[in-house]
């Protein structure tokens, strides 16, 4: 219980009021009407999916050499799923910050150790604790490891697991010395090249800790 | 499945939507439509996640972190503040919309309320109106138990200083 009980009948007279009932109908409707939508989009995305399969299968030649460049981490979906644009405006996840937003994505957790990135869209889990279908970023002291890459004079370090592609690089001068990282979800719009701006954007502040594991 | 899953949803909805509505305007600081719009966001998002709900030691809990997850999300959306028309949040709450109490002391709370960042709002929300211990608090908002003390501590020091004078006369006016 807490310790402010004037508090506490402060809230509760601030939150009275008088207000029209709602029929749970209508908000059964509304949420039937969201799980349809949903579907028609994975549906979407699986056809896709699916196409771009036979296209590779019957050979055409520069669509299978532009797969071939990214197999490494990339799925059918990333090639057909729409893709994430990045603005030029900041975003804060305090002791992450970055010079560059993705659309459509907010910060859904932020802790000195790891930062969570979501949909707007509602597809994903409100629990900052399920990281299915997001954007993960850590910060921690070990070893990279993937294949390296090259971009904008910054190198990454690039591995794709169980449909997941984690991208990491040495944290820059002024910050504290470790490396961060960022996973991401294959199905989602991110390419790798998206990612790479996205991750040379993030500053890692003096509060970031060290994540361990 | 659909069908159990549709009723399980109403039955909730019919026991608890007024109570998320009550926390909603809490945490929109009186704003009655932004907080109508996140409890049926919050729905929407239960509704889709229904396994995790039907899982949940207590469906109530879940919601309401779910509502929380839902207004930080919401308040995070730059587009948001840019969207709003309305004078602000405390004057969205007219008189005649309370019952049983006096309109003008439920306007000084929910304007002293919108003087918090949406964050310490949540926080003072989730700790003294949900009644939750700072460690579920953290949880749900995804940040450190230091930092829920402290926005907690400043969050109170701030509305002690907006409704400190009126306190005494404020809780006797309402009956309390």
């Amino acid at each position: 219980m807490t310790d402010q009980p004037d508090l506490r009948r402060a809230l509760d007279l601030a939150a009275s009021g008088d207000r029209a009932m709602v029929s749970p109908e209508t908000d059964l409707a509304r949420a039937r009407a969201a799980a349809q939508a949903r579907s028609r989009r994975r549906l979407r995305t699986g056809l896709a999916a699916v196409v771009v399969v036979v296209v590779g299968g019957i050979g055409v030649a520069s669509l299978v050499q532009r797969q071939a460049d990214e197999r490494e981490t990339t799925t059918p979906q990333d090639v057909l799923t729409e893709p994430i644009t990045l603005v030029a405006m900041p975003l804060d996840a305090a002791p992450y910050t970055f010079d560059l937003t993705p659309q459509g994505w907010s910060v859904q957790a932020q802790k000195p150790t790891a930062v969570t990135i979501a949909p707007d869209d509602d597809s994903t889990s409100s629990d900052p604790d399920d990281f299915e279908g997001k954007l993960v970023i850590t910060f921690d002291d070990n070893p990279l490891a993937g294949a390296r890459v090259e971009h904008e004079g910054r190198t990454f370090w690039v591995i794709g697991d169980s449909g997941h592609t984690t991208m990491s690089a040495p944290t820059g001068p002024g910050e504290p010395s470790g490396v961060v990282r960022i996973q991401y979800p294959d199905n989602s719009g991110w390419d790798r090249h998206t990612m790479m701006r996205f991750l040379a954007s993030v500053h890692v502040g003096d509060d970031a800790q060290p994540s361990v594991g | 499945m659909g069908a159990r899953r549709d009723e399980e949803f109403v039955e909730f909805v019919t026991a608890h939507r007024h109570d998320l509505v009550r926390a909603a305007v809490l945490l929109c600081a009186g704003d009655e439509t932004m907080a109508e719009d996140l409890v049926q966001t919050t729905l929407t998002r239960l509704y889709l996640s229904w396994g995790r709900m039907s899982r949940a030691k207590s469906q109530l809990a879940y919601a309401r972190a779910s509502l929380t997850h839902a207004f930080i999300d919401e308040m995070r959306r730059a587009y948001r503040r840019r969207e709003r028309t309305h004078e602000s949040p405390g004057q969205l709450a007219g008189p005649g919309q309370v019952e049983g109490s006096d309109p003008h002391l439920r306007q000084v709370v929910l304007t002293a309320l919108a003087t918090l960042g949406p964050r310490q709002r949540a926080v003072v929300v989730l700790r003294h109106w949900f009644d939750l211990d700072t460690a579920e608090t953290a949880r749900i908002l995804g940040c450190s138990v230091g930092t829920v003390k402290s926005q907690n501590a400043r969050g109170l020091a701030h509305l002690r200083e907006l409704l400190g004078d009126l306190e005494r006369d404020f809780f006797l006016e309402v009956g309390l």
